[in-house]
């Protein structure tokens, strides 16, 4: 189905059952074994326990990631996930299957999903890599499917390989460019100098604990409104307004300044060694659950979300 | 032997080994704050020096206001001295020599049949251009291990007004405490043998410029080719702050360990994937 050597391969695999997932999955993998070619599946709980016994004894030649704990932030999938294994690996092609949309998604994760599925085009741009992304169209609803036509230039359905005629994933990025609306009921502060950052992670800690979030994700919060201010104060002329409040599942912390991110990438690359700055997206996405921004020439505002119930973290 | 750490607001209780900043805004603060630190010494039996500009009569009557201070100025216990008495030498101290010159004064003191050295000081003359700061900052590093296991311990007093918020943070993060709103965090000495130093407080984009300079002035010894960090008392560290440690460890050949139960030291290490940095949780 693919030439082993072209650089960046990045695949939507739409299948409709079980059987299919393994008939298109197996021999992708098997063949990754045969080439010499490393081979990750970062994908939902179910489809990894489906992996590994239809594979038998070669499950233990792949790395097996369980992408509802490592990909539950769409924001970390690419520097976490998909970049860590290729960077393992730097010599020769990789292969990944990353599902990182399964039906219950929620509607708030959905746009960072698409986004996330967008930018993997230029994350590995001459990359040689192999990422294939497995979506379950029985179940998923039709906008779904049009928006991996959108993110993925390649489509693979019943045994055949197609292009994507509605490739455009810089379009796709755009339209998850959502306005985030809706915190009538928030508690907020404004940080507009350094020293004004102790107290606002002091402001974050006390919502945080008056809403329930579990104590040792206080600190995680700490963390994230601290960087996001920070950022603000380092890449914006003016403050930083913090927000906090609680949603039925999540504690919510919002960062609104008068910014604009101009590199769709930003918290999405990997760390280099002895880079001094400029990380701080990246730290939020590796701590929060969930990562929606909204950036435009008039402003940016980002929410990060920390699940409220501790057993799901 | 523990001693006060963190933000300071009373220095009536202060030990034999407690090294205390202290920023203050008028030269009647200063006495106030110094008397009372002073006369817990005499309380545990320690000879007490009082330390400002100034001439040696004029500051002894200062001291004589305050109850106790005229009686322990005539046996002995306490005396005055001016700054450039105290501190000899040219415009720039010579840190290592300082440090011998309090041994010295505080072995005299112990062999006087007192039970150590209690220096309430107003070093402000000291500090007021760059290369000063830099000897004095470095020179309250190396008296901070002097103090860890020596029966000396010090008020290190600096006048805001004339030093400005800069420098007096500058100087107070050097100390293990410090008055209120002086320096955000603590690099001073620990009686850990295997850490070079520890750090307290809070470091953010805040601290970003006090932090290095702090470091290289403390010029932190390794163990084992690890530079480590007793942060059991740091509150809160960013994650430019962690790259500046690291850096600091790297740039003179060490690894960097952090030792602390906080998670945000250990999740940033894994975000960052930094390969010179470990996370320990103390025992």
């Amino acid at each position: 189905m693919m030439a082993a050597t072209e650089p960046f391969i990045h695949p939507a695999l739409f299948y409709r059952s079980d059987q299919e997932y393994l008939d298109n999955l197996v021999p992708f993998i098997r063949d990754g074994r045969r080439y010499g070619q490393p081979v990750a599946a970062a994908v939902p709980t179910k489809k990894l326990g489906l992996l590994e016994s239809a594979l038998g004894h070669d499950a233990k030649h792949i790395t097996l990631i369980d992408m509802t704990e490592a990909g539950r932030n769409p924001g970390r999938i690419i520097p976490g996930v998909l970049r860590a294994f290729a960077d393992d690996h730097p010599s020769t092609h990789v292969r990944i299957i990353g599902e990182p949309i399964w039906p219950g998604r929620s509607d708030e994760e959905y746009p960072a999903c698409v986004q996330h599925e967008a930018l993997i085009n230029a994350a590995f741009r001459d990359r040689r890599v192999t990422i294939v992304c497995p979506y379950d169209v029985r179940r998923l609803e039709s906008h779904v499917v049009a928006d991996a036509m959108a993110t993925h230039p390649l489509v693979w359905e019943a045994g055949h390989e197609q292009v994507s005629t509605g490739y455009a994933p810089d379009a796709a990025i755009a339209r998850y460019n959502l306005p985030l609306n809706g915190t009538r009921e928030a508690a907020s502060c404004t940080v507009r100098t350094a020293a004004d950052l102790s107290a606002a992670r002091h402001f974050a800690a006390t919502e945080a604990e008056r809403a329930g979030l579990d104590r040792r994700r206080i600190s995680d919060l700490e963390l994230i409104a601290s960087e996001l201010a920070t950022n603000s104060l380092q890449h914006t002329p003016g403050a930083c307004q913090l927000s906090v409040w609680a949603d039925a599942e999540h504690l919510v912390c919002e960062a609104r300044d008068i910014g604009q991110i101009t590199d769709p990438l930003a918290g999405r690359r990997p760390p280099v060694d002895g880079q001094p700055d400029g990380r701080g997206l990246l730290i939020v996405n590796h701590l929060a659950d969930l990562v929606r921004v909204h950036t435009a020439p008039g402003g940016t505002t980002i929410r990060a979300y920390l699940r409220l119930d501790a057993k799901l973290r | 032997m523990s001693r006060r750490a963190g933000v300071v607001r009373d220095l009536r209780d202060l030990g034999l080994h407690d090294h205390v900043c202290w920023a203050f805004d008028d030269a009647d603060e200063f006495r106030a704050r110094a008397t009372r630190f002073l006369a817990k010494g005499l309380d545990l039996g320690e000879q007490i020096w009082y330390v400002g500009a100034g001439e040696v009569a004029a500051l002894e009557d200062e001291m004589r206001e305050f109850p106790g201070m005229d009686r322990a100025l005539r046996r002995g216990a306490a005396k005055a001295a001016s700054v450039e008495a105290a501190y000899p030498g040219k415009t720039v101290i010579d840190p290592t020599a300082q440090v011998r010159a309090y041994a010295t004064a505080t072995d005299q003191a112990v062999a006087a049949g007192f039970t150590g050295l209690r220096v309430a000081a107003d070093a402000s003359a000291l500090v007021r251009t760059p290369e000063q700061l830099d000897a004095f900052a470095r020179y309250e590093h190396l008296i901070d291990r002097y103090m860890l296991t020596a029966p000396f311990s010090a008020l290190c007093a600096y006048q805001r007004s004339l030093l400005g918020e800069e420098t007096i943070a500058a100087l107070a993060c050097m100390h293990p405490g410090a008055s209120p709103n002086a320096t955000p965090f603590w690099l001073h000495a620990t009686a850990d043998g295997g850490c070079a130093a520890a750090i307290g407080g809070e470091l953010d984009l805040a601290t970003r410029d006090l932090l290095e300079p702090a470091l290289r002035r403390a010029d932190l010894q390794p163990h084992n080719g690890e530079l480590v960090l007793d942060a059991t008392r740091l509150a809160f560290i960013d994650h430019r702050s962690l790259l500046q440690l690291a850096a600091h460890a790297r740039n003179n050949g060490h690894g960097l360990v952090l030792r602390t139960a906080h998670p945000g030291p250990s999740h940033l290490t894994k975000a960052l994937g930094l390969t010179n940095v470990r996370v320990e949780t103390p025992t």
